[in-house]
Order: structure tokens, then sequence, then C-alpha cells
């Protein structure tokens, strides 16, 4: 029996490709929800928001990362995801996170703080958050 | 003239330099080759970035409005970004920086702005402090291996501090790296975003000067422009929440860029010191053989006199 129908995945970050390769379904979520891609996929251009990256590669295998604030593109069973950060979960630094929390929080509750330093604060505060409940689950 | 003892010492102690500033010419150059690594890594993400914002652009039709893309009439407030190492030892690496960025700042005030100044690197933290100059954000501790939370978290205040009206505009002065003898001090315009940069064509910002990105993609993007798309959430508004990310994708750049340029510019100075250490070498082993010279005539003399007393 054939095996499931894969199509091609490629996870780029700015410092430099995390995984290509061949894969049955990939899943994370947008701005709008989660979101499963399969092979044949309708072409998709969707903002992604910090999330566990779920990539089944087949039955057995499934791998999977921390991914920050993204954009995915999905075009002729070519699915792109260029994405700030991502990371295994195993990999996440629980000391740093809660670290970097306590100071995103901070400067969302200082009065001081003006709505551009707000809006990057609260932006920082939702993917920590998510790396946090990950590092945890691990 | 100087003794043996004293030559000798002189001659043993520039061979301890010689070593010192051959391994570190060694060490900057196995860091260079990797730092070139991580410009070349950039180049996929920041290619596929482009096309997406491109697709995006042209289903949007128009840009919504994004406050880091509106130009301001009037600049009163200048922010200047310089990007320093956190080390020196790298030739006029640092003091190029900076003699720009106060050059920036004298041309600024001449035309009656005011200067904010925002600065990478120890050295340069240094230099401004000592000059007295308010600093309104340093980021030190990385400029030798910059990662991308680096940029990110400039980027964002960069930002902010131009969302919030406490700069009206943002220059970054940085070392573009060309190869590993040359770099030059350049100036960007990181705020406001420049609109062309990101829908149109000009690229440099993301790309360096090398235009690989400028070339239109092959078949695919006309595959791309007619089959039907979902944008989630709408291409306008997805349009909006990438731009940001270019300011990011830009520091990060210009990090990396001057991460290179930093290695490269120490690699040549240790080069030329080693050269320079090598040449004083020869000149004190020359001195050091004629003051041995000397020493025997001298020994000889008082020998042939000593005879000469005698008889």
């Amino acid at each position: 029996m054939a095996g499931p129908t894969t199509f091609t995945v490629e996870v780029l970050t700015p410092e430099g490709d995390v995984f290509s390769g061949d894969v049955v379904q990939l899943s994370t979520r947008t701005v709008v929800g989660e979101i499963g891609i399969l092979a044949n996929h309708v072409p998709v251009m969707a903002a992604l928001r910090p999330n566990l990256l779920r990539l089944k590669i087949s039955e057995s295998e499934t791998r999977e990362w921390a991914q920050a604030h993204g954009v995915l593109q999905v075009f002729a069973s070519h699915a792109q995801l260029l994405v700030e950060e991502a990371h295994p979960v195993d990999q996440l630094d629980l000391g740093a996170l809660e670290e970097q929390k306590s100071d995103a929080e901070a400067r969302i509750a200082d009065p001081e703080t003006g709505k551009g330093s707000r809006e990057a604060a609260e932006r920082d505060l939702e993917r920590i958050d998510v790396f946090l409940e990950l590092a945890r689950g691990a | 003239m100087a003794n043996r003892k004293e030559v000798n010492n002189r001659i043993s102690s520039v061979k301890n330099i010689r070593q010192i500033t051959r391994a570190m010419e060694m060490v900057a150059a196995a860091r260079l080759r990797r730092a070139e690594n991580r410009i070349a890594q950039l180049r996929p993400y920041a290619k596929a970035m482009r096309r997406m914002t491109r697709r995006a652009a042209e289903e949007a039709g128009t840009v919504q409005h994004v406050p880091i893309l509106d130009e301001r009439e009037k600049v009163s407030k200048l922010g200047i970004l310089l990007v320093t190492g956190d080390r020196g030892l790298a030739g006029a690496f640092n003091a190029n920086i900076l003699r720009e960025g106060l050059r920036l700042r004298d041309q600024a005030h001449a035309e009656g702005q005011e200067v904010v100044f925002f600065v990478v690197g120890r050295r340069g933290d240094g230099a401004l402090t000592f000059r007295k100059q308010t600093i309104n954000g340093s980021w030190t501790g990385f400029t030798d291996r910059p990662a991308f939370t680096d940029a990110r978290e400039i980027g964002e205040a960069l930002s902010a501090a131009y969302v919030d009206g406490d700069v009206d505009r943002v220059e970054v002065v940085y070392n573009r790296y060309v190869s590993p003898l040359t770099q030059y001090v350049h100036r960007l315009t990181m705020l406001p975003v420049q609109e062309a940069e990101v829908v149109g064509e000009g690229v440099e910002a993301l790309t360096g000067s090398d235009g690989e990105m400028a070339e239109p993609d092959s078949d695919l993007a006309e595959a791309h422009s007619h089959s039907f798309w979902d944008y989630e959430p709408d291409a306008e508004e997805l349009l909006a929440t990438v731009i940001p990310d270019y300011v990011d994708i830009s520091l990060y750049r210009t990090l990396l860029e001057s991460a290179a340029s930093e290695l490269g510019a120490r690699m040549t100075a240790m080069r030329s010191a080693a050269e320079n250490a090598e040449t004083m070498i020869d000149d004190l082993t020359l001195e050091m053989n004629r003051v041995r010279q000397a020493e025997i005539t001298q020994e000889i003399l008082e020998v042939v006199g000593g005879a000469e007393a005698l008889g």
C-alpha cells in the first residue's frame, strides 16, 4: 500500500533553516485559529502566532518546535513558514523565559510606557507565555 | 649603546607580541568565516519574506495605515543608532562609526534638530558616555555574534520610540561588509520604513547591495498571481503585520554585517601588527649582532693592548 501523500515543508528563520523535507501534516496556529495543512491544500497565506509547530513526517515520526510569530505560505504542495524563532521544545530555557516574562509584564504595568512600547511588550508577552507553557509541559 | 641583555629582552617581548597578534588574527579569521555564513543564512528567509510581502501587497492594492510607514513632514528629533563593537583592537572600526555619528549630530544641530543617540556595542557606549552624550538606548554583549532576538529587541525599541514621537526619523550608522579587507561606513534610514523598500523594487535594507533579490522569480510568480488564494487575515491586514518585521530583519542584517566587518577589521589590524613585529624583530636581531660584534672587538682590542703593554 502506498504511504500517505506528502508535501514539502520549509521552516525558515533569520538564523537559518530549521527544517526542510516531506511531511504528511503540518499544524500550528494562525491569527484566525488552529490550522492543519495536508497535501494539496488550497493556496494560503497566513500570519502565524506563537504556538507549538508540529510536523508529522510519517505515521511514527512527528517533530515539534516552539514557534514565534511568523508567516505561512502554502502553494502547489509546498509550504513555507517564515518564523522569527523556532526552538526544539526541550531546548527552551525556563529560567530565562520567566525572567523575560516579568520584564515584559513590568513594561506593560509601567504607566510611563508609551503606546508603541506597550504594543511591543504585549507581543513579547504573547510569545513568552506560549514558550513558557511549552517548556513546562516538556 | 644598549647591552646584549637589554636587546635580548626586547627581542623576546616583541616575539611574544608577534605570537599573540598572530593568534588573534587566526581567531578573527575563523570567526569571520562563521559570520559570513550567518549572513548567507539570512538570505533565503529575507528573500521568501520579500516574495510573500509583494504577493500580499499585490492582492491588497493599498497599504494599510501602519504608523512606522508615516513620513513626518518636519523632523525635529533625529535618532541616530551607532553600531560599534564590544571590543577594540580592530583598527579604525569603532572610530569611523563614532566620527560619522558625531558628524551627523553636528549636521542635525546645524539644521536645528535635536539628536537622540542609540548605541550598539560597548565601545560606542563608552565613547558617547565619555563625551557626555545622552544615550537613549544601549545594547551590548553580543556584537561578535548577534542573534535575531537581539535585533528584534532593538527594532522594537526603535519602532516604539518612533510611534510614541520620541524620534521623527532614525538613521543607522554601521560598517558595511564587503570583504575581509574592505568595510566602509554606511548610513541607512531605518525609520520611517520606506514603502518602496517593502512593496517595490528597492531592497537595500534587506539584501545589501548585491541586488540578488531584485530579480523577478521565475514562472512561479506568474502562477502565483493567477491562482486563488486564501488570506488569514485579509491581505491588507496581513501586510500590516509583516511590515514591522522589516525593521527587525534589516537591523539583524546590519548587526551581522557589522560583526563580519569587525572581525575583518581585527584580522587585518592584527596581521599588520604581526608583520610590524616581524620587522622589529629583524631590526633588533641586527642590532643584537652589532652589539655582540662590538663587544668582541672591544675584547680583542683589550687583549692586544695588554700584550703590547707587556711587550
